[in-house]
């Protein structure tokens, strides 16, 4: 190590020190090149800084030099020339502490931060029910609403956080006491922009490798247009943790750093350099939600779309405190367009869920009568948007707009608005698509061609409906106990009509009339209208047991209910009927023919009603 | 309506006004449609061609030193929102033949080709931060060579080369061509005395940084290509044939104008603006009988040529203030190189004109480069919004509101 000139005069300070400059120039001396003065030895460092400092004085101080030669415009531009010297080594020598020190956040870490999320058990949910979705109608198109089998679990509990925001120390003291150091002559020489820069391409540079290890990718418009649903939800996943990582503690940390870097010299300068740091990629990250705020509206978005402005909206403090200077105005912007962009893309996906509902076109029937594929659907779907009810009761803020009372279009239902005061119109919308689903079943039930059959889908697709309202708090308290009362009546009605298609007929065989012959001897009985009486009643009764044991009552209750309803018509009926004639068939031929079966037979066979069995 | 001839684009446009779609639309004219009445949809939808056509013919007629300035991308940009506007509205008023086909299928069409351009706003937004980013060098270059330093006046001695030098082979490099900034990377390393050799960190990060510039600059994926999403702008755009304007009351016209402002508009941001796979070659395809073909067709001429011209084949833009960026930056640059010190007074002056010339064009930046990117933005909001609007009115389906 040279020993420093030792003088006690101005110009061999001034001299000495811009030996040091010129020792460290790197474009002209090998030593200059090899190694850096920040980082070997501190007390390197403060010589040169010392150095700096000198030269810098001299600069600023009317009289420069002593020297015989009074040229002072040669002194001016030498003094200029070691200053330009000067900051090209702390240039670089900034650069090289910024990169030693860059190592880039431990990501894995900081998810598992329980800083980060509030404790709040989030919910599951799925849109598939307990009981098998069958799809039928596999030759729709492939919009129809009925290929969404399953929405995989939201995370949409609601994270209450309030000072979140976690500041990493992105560098050791010692390195930023450095850069503070360097930065402090940089700017004092006039040579901001270039410390500015060069700050800003290392740390860019450094956030971009966090970017890559969070996961977040440069993904364009039509790159998220194009993929499939399912893909994009697992990217909003992963977009949710990071943006919450990004935000929180990658921009916050790195506005730290500026401000410990920078404040010394001025506000302006650390913005500068935090934005000059920040602002590409800040707009990149919500580039993606952008994105997705952008793409088609369709039905299976709702509840993940739900999730991405849930998560953004959480974030918005956070963003305004991360970014609260003039300069970084458009990221908040951006932020905020995109959050009223996935409000209004809930809004629009819930109108064409409405929409798909009603004009769901499939007409090959359900086999068995049961609970279409549609039902489950819808029921499922509006038992989720019951659970994120705290976010869409803020979001919807218009009634449904599909279906006015007096339209007098026969392709869309009535709907009473006026009972309907003081629902909220998240409710009204909620009912609105119950009514348009039975609007659209009772379309589908006009496909069967057995009436009764058509009134059983009827009677099981409503009872369903009920079932699911009832069993969900949320649910039933929008949708309200009078429209409840309504769809019992509904599908009791359609119990009803069921049992009157079907066994008014049958039981007709069971009547008095037309048995008595009144004559003159005696009040008998017409032995031939009595076998065909029951010639017809065993034959009606084998077909309605043969077809309707292949019909299907999926809920047991409902099932029993409407089985001993039929049991408590037939049975009696019977039984007084073969009170009363047996004894003419069994004094004739073959009263086997005729008396095929016992009351308890009937009973029986009343069990298989409504089974579901294949067809045999 | 007489068939007025355009010649080719080299010449005076003094034909505009008049709609010149082909005879058969008077066929459109004397039918009464049962819907609303054709002569007011009619009245509007050339009123609306007429528009283009005039915006389009003022855009055309500035002489070239005007052509892809700032000012003139942004008046650009201002042409597009407005003709946006206007095409809305016909919409709005047209809304029930709108959902009939083959007009559902023709505006779900331009919805698509909007989407498209969404992708092209984002990149030139990430082209004009680059542009930025040569403006701050060459802020620097203003610092270190201008005479706006506090204080004393004071001659300029080698520092001030020396420091200019440095930004502005920074310059030369960022403003390079990606495939060939490795040369340059080396070319900057020698010239400071610096050899691609190992050593200290700081040498490989730096090479390391500078080579990086370009990708992290870009917020699209490495596969994204301007010239493949102006191509599928393009793609299908073809004037309406006879019977889809009769079939759709007229409106298949405005919808092919739109799609080809759309198209025009973002094919010359990508000419000007520096983007990843700048490619110009996309199929342009205008039938001379509109008002606002020759205009149009006129610019785009006229942009083609500037790019093929010697001195701009290899530009990353060309807008004009890149041009001036480079121009200033190179002159400067030779200048910095050839100094012998003391400076002697012609070079002295020499030095203060290049300064001064410099100092307008960042001017010229400080003045446009922001708001363009607000507009860009906006552009970007209108788009969507519009479209937006467009297809929720579709899902209402036939139900009124």
């Amino acid at each position: 190590m040279e020993t420093l000139e030792n003088s006690n005069t101005d110009n061999s300070g001034y001299e000495s020190a811009e030996k040091i400059i010129l020792r460290w120039d790197s474009t002209a001396s090998e030593e200059g090149r090899e190694r850096m003065i920040f980082g070997t030895d501190r007390q390197e460092a403060d010589v040169y800084l010392q150095a700096v400092d000198e030269i810098q004085r001299s600069l600023s101080s009317a009289s420069i030099s002593d020297c015989s030669h009074n040229v002072d415009a040669d002194d001016q531009s030498k003094v200029n020339t070691t200053i330009q010297i000067a900051m090209a080594r702390l240039e670089d020598e900034f650069r090289n502490i910024l990169i030693i020190h860059t190592s880039a956040l431990e990501i894995d870490s900081l998810f598992d931060s329980s800083t980060l999320f509030s404790s709040s058990t989030p919910t599951h949910h799925d849109l598939e029910d307990d009981e098998d979705c069958i799809s039928d109608d596999s030759g729709n198109s492939r919009n129809n609403l009925l290929q969404l089998h399953h929405c995989e679990s939201s995370d949409s509990s609601t994270y209450r956080t309030s000072s979140s925001i976690r500041k990493v120390d992105l560098m050791p003291a010692e390195a930023i006491c450095d850069l503070q150091a360097i930065a402090m002559r940089m700017i004092a020489a006039g040579y901001l922009r270039e410390c500015v820069q060069v700050y800003g391409s290392v740390r860019k540079s450094s956030v971009d490798s966090s970017f890559r290890k969070l996961g977040i990718e440069k993904l364009s418009i039509g790159d998220v247009q194009r993929l499939e649903w399912e893909a994009l939800e697992g990217k909003i996943r992963r977009w949710i943790r990071a943006a919450r990582v990004c935000v929180r503690i990658l921009f916050a940390s790195e506005k730290k750093l500026c401000e410990q870097i920078f404040d010394c010299v001025g506000t302006d300068i650390d913005d500068a350099s935090f934005m000059e740091t920040v602002k590409v990629p800040a707009s990149q990250l919500f580039n993606f939600a952008e994105a997705i705020s952008i793409s088609r509206r369709s039905p299976e978005k709702l509840f993940k779309i739900l999730d991405l402005h849930d998560a953004l909206m959480e974030l918005l403090p956070d963003i305004e405190a991360v970014f609260d200077s003039k300069s970084s105005d458009s990221i908040r912007v951006q932020a905020a367009e995109t959050l009223s962009r996935l409000a209004e893309a809930a809004r629009g996906i819930l109108s064409e869920f409405e929409n798909a509902v009603l004009r769901e076109p499939s007409r090959v029937p359900v086999p068995g009568g049961t609970i279409h594929p549609l039902t489950r659907y819808v029921m499922n779907y509006i038992s989720l948007i019951s659970d994120y009810k705290p976010t869409l009761i803020e979001l919807i803020m218009s009634k449904p707009s599909t279906g006015s009372r007096y339209s007098g279009d026969p392709s869309t239902p009535d709907m009473e608005f006026t009972e309907l005061e003081g629902k909220t119109p998240l409710a009204l919308h909620l009912i609105w698509i119950i009514v348009v689903l039975q609007f659209n079943l009772d379309g589908k039930s006009k496909h069967y061609r057995d009436v009764s059959l058509a009134h059983l889908f009827m009677m099981n697709n409503v009872h369903y409906i009920v079932h699911k309202v009832k069993g969900s708090p949320e649910l039933r308290e929008m949708i309200g106990d009078d429209c409840l009362r309504k769809l019992t009546r509904k599908f009791r009605q359609a119990a009803t009509s069921y049992q009157r298609a079907t066994w008014v007929s049958v039981l007709y065989c069971l009547r008095d009339e037309g048995l008595h012959v009144s004559g003159s001897f005696s009040s008998g009985v017409s032995k031939t209208a009595l076998r065909e009486r029951f010639k017809t009643f065993n034959a009606m009764f084998e077909e309605v047991h043969r077809t309707q044991s292949m019909w299907l009552i999926p809920n047991g209750q409902l099932r029993e209910e409407l089985r001993i309803s039929i049991s408590e018509k037939l049975l009696p009926a019977y039984r007084s009927f073969l009170g009363r004639f047996r004894s003419h068939i069994e004094s004739g031929k073959h009263p086997e023919n005729y008396i095929k079966y016992s009351a308890e037979d009937l009973e029986t066979a009343v069990l298989d009603f409504f089974e579901g069995y294949p067809a045999s | 309506m007489p068939a007025t001839d355009y010649q080719g684009t080299s010449s005076p446009l003094t034909n505009i006004g008049r709609s010149l779609l082909p005879v058969r639309r008077d066929q459109v004219h004397a039918m009464e449609s049962p819907i609303g009445g054709s002569a007011s949809n009619e009245a509007e939808i050339e009123s609306f061609q007429r528009q283009v056509a005039d915006r389009f013919h003022d855009l055309a007629s500035v002489p070239s030193d005007e052509l892809l300035s700032l000012p003139w991308v942004r008046k650009l940009l201002d042409v597009f929102l407005c003709c946006q506007e206007e095409f809305r509205v016909i919409l709005f008023n047209n809304i029930a033949l709108v959902k009939k086909p083959p007009m559902d299928r023709l505006i779900a069409d331009f919805y698509e080709r909007t989407v498209k351009a969404l992708d092209v706003c984002n990149a030139i937004r990430d082209g004009i931060e680059q542009i930025r980013q040569w403006q701050k060098l060459l802020e620097i270059v203003l610092c270190a060579l201008g005479d706006s330093n506090v204080g004393y006046q004071r001659s300029l001695g080698e520092g001030q080369f020396r420091r200019a030098r440095k930004a502005l082979i920074d310059l030369a490099i960022g403003m390079l061509d990606e495939k060939d900034s490795g040369q340059a990377l080396a070319h900057r390393n020698r010239s400071f005395g610096r050899h691609n050799t190992s050593g200290s960190h700081s040498k490989d990060h730096h090479h390391r940084s500078l080579g990086h510039f370009r990708s992290l600059s870009w917020s699209v994926s490495r596969s994204w290509s301007a010239a493949r999403q102006l191509q599928a702008i393009g793609n299908n755009l073809a004037a309406p044939r006879g019977n889809e304007v009769l079939a759709t009351n007229g409106l298949a016209v405005p919808v092919y104008t739109m799609g080809s402002v759309l198209l025009f508009v973002m094919w010359a941001l990508v000419a000007a603006i520096p983007c990843q796979d700048r490619g110009l070659q996309v199929h342009f395809n205008v039938p001379r009988q509109f008002p606002w073909s020759a205009p149009i067709l006129c610019l785009h001429e006229r942009i083609l040529e500037e790019s093929k011209r010697r001195d701009r084949k290899n530009a990353c833009g060309l807008l004009r203030e890149i041009y001036q960026m480079e121009k200033c930056s190179r002159l400067l640059g030779e200048l910095a190189d050839s100094v012998q010190f003391p400076l002697s007074e012609d070079k002295e002056r020499e030095v203060k004109q290049r300064v001064k010339e410099l100092e307008q064009v960042l001017d010229a930046l400080k003045e446009d480069l922001e708001p363009l990117e607000k507009q860009v933005r906006e552009v970007f909001h209108r788009i969507v919004r519009s479209r937006t609007e467009g297809l929720d009115s579709f899902a209402r389906g036939h139900n009124p509101e």
